[in-house]
């Protein structure tokens, strides 16, 4: 049972079966966010309040949703660092961090256009969702920074994946924002069967579908700048060298 | 200092790491002199570039207490573990016997009472000088008696992460900033509150229980982090 749990931590045996669902992960993202962006951007009904600009709310809400995943990835990328040490768990939990910080950046930019509409503001302090968002964008930075900082790997494993457990906090905090301090930012909506509605099929189909696009391309990313640290990481081993000259 | 047949109790090894500290602390006074001289030049300050009435000043005057406390408290934790890195004392505690829980929080405690501690007394002239409405001084002392610690005790994990790098000031401020938010948010609202005649008790209870919560879980945390940075 516990075999497939010591197969993982070899990044050979990663870089092998990547390798293998890697094209496939590839065109169902391409076609998956295609579907979406499409449906979202040209066949959408206008919001009967918010206009066409409810559109973009498809892709926020998608890249919010998932923004919210990297710190308890990282947490549990990082136990397994502290607890079994294993290679590849880090190497995973290192190109998150800068991934999760790209996605913040992309679901501020998003909500903010989108406010800049509906709200009439780019930026609102008071509100929580916003701010607390802000404040992952920076932990995320500073994960990162932390790493850059730390010459030792090892040590900076095993100090980043630490700050990725407490910085989890912060997810609850994003996560329950809206409804501990209710000010701009409306909470989840709740999905209506009823076409037509505010948040009828036709809106919550083409967001459910945008953030399985979007989780799709988390882990294509992600699986592609493992792989690049696998071969960065273990340039030394034999199966590396001998992937390198068969390319040559 | 002890002699090596005798075995102290995890209390006693809690009040010699105190007292060391504590020591050590009044030893090189420019390690508490220099944060502290920091956090009253950032405060006289805002009044020379923002404004020098008396309104304004009073409608900014907790934020800017807080901030100056953040940003002070981040000099001050650099002190933190360095000393004990440097000399090897450091690798010592961590061997000792005793749960690092406790001994970590001698050294934050330790700590606090020579950095977090003068800024709660001297609160209420630096009020004064930013002309906050004087109701409001016991409120702005509390929250300050309360929240400092709970800085201190963040802000101590990311030291313990820090304690080997050369140079680490920014470091450490991008890492421990955004987990201080709360306390800065729960501190300002709490004077705001008492400012306007409203009560702030609600704001307080919530800084205890941010106090709560590090005091049981930081030092926990600062412990697993100096293992991984002293190994």
């Amino acid at each position: 049972m516990w075999l497939w749990f010591a197969k993982l931590g070899s990044p050979k045996w990663f870089y092998e079966l990547s390798s293998k669902w890697l094209p496939w992960l590839v065109v169902a993202t391409v076609l998956v966010i295609g579907t979406a962006t499409v449906w979202a951007l040209l066949f959408l009904p206008p919001d009967y309040q918010q206009g066409y600009t409810s559109r973009i709310l498809v892709v926020h809400v998608a890249v919010a949703g998932t923004s919210l995943a990297f710190f308890p990835l990282m947490a549990v990328a990082g136990t397994i660092t502290l607890v079994w040490k294993m290679k590849l768990a880090d190497m995973v939990a290192k190109n998150a961090a800068a991934l999760g910080a790209w996605f913040s950046f992309i679901t501020l930019a998003t909500g903010s256009i989108w406010g800049s509409v509906s709200w009439g503001t780019w930026w609102e302090w008071s509100d929580s969702r916003l701010v607390s968002m802000l404040f992952q964008f920076f932990l995320l930075l500073g994960v990162v920074s932390l790493r850059s900082a730390l010459e030792d790997s090892d040590k900076a494993a095993k100090a980043c994946a630490l700050l990725s457990i407490v910085g989890c906090i912060n997810v609850v905090i994003i996560k329950y924002s809206v409804e501990w301090w209710n000010t701009l930012h409306q909470p989840a909506s709740p999905v209506s069967l009823q076409t037509g509605s505010a948040n009828g099929p036709e809106f919550w189909i083409a967001t459910a579908l945008m953030i399985l696009g979007v989780y799709l391309f988390l882990s294509v990313s992600l699986i592609l700048s493992t792989r690049n640290e696998i071969l960065q990481r273990e340039r030394r081993a034999l199966w590396v060298q001998e992937l390198v000259a068969a390319e040559r | 200092m002890l002699s090596a047949s005798v075995k102290p109790s995890t209390r006693s090894a809690f009040m010699l790491t105190l007292k060391r500290d504590l020591l050590i602390a009044f030893k090189r006074k420019n390690d508490i002199v220099n944060p502290f001289m920091f956090f009253v030049i950032v405060i006289s300050l805002f009044p020379l570039a923002i404004s020098p009435e008396g309104e304004k000043l009073a409608e900014i005057a907790a934020g800017v207490i807080w901030i100056a406390v953040l940003l002070s408290a981040m000099l001050s934790m650099d002190s933190l573990y360095r000393g004990d890195f440097e000399d090897g004392s450091l690798e010592i505690l961590l061997l000792s016997p005793h749960p690092l829980f406790f001994l970590v929080l001698a050294k934050n405690i330790a700590h606090w009472l020579v950095s977090g501690f003068p800024v709660v007394i001297a609160s209420p002239l630096l009020a004064y000088m930013l002309k906050l409405p004087s109701e409001s001084y016991g409120t702005l002392m509390l929250t300050l008696l309360i929240g400092t610690p709970t800085l201190s005790l963040i802000g101590s994990i990311a030291v313990a992460l820090t304690v080997g790098l050369g140079s680490r000031g920014l470091i450490l401020a991008v890492i421990t900033l955004p987990f201080s938010v709360p306390v800065l948010i729960f501190g300002t609202l709490a004077v705001q509150a008492s400012a306007s005649g409203l009560p702030a008790g609600g704001y307080l209870t919530l800084l205890l229980a941010l106090l709560a919560g590090s005091l049981s879980l930081a030092p926990l945390t600062s412990a697993a982090a100096l293992r991984i940075s002293v190994s």
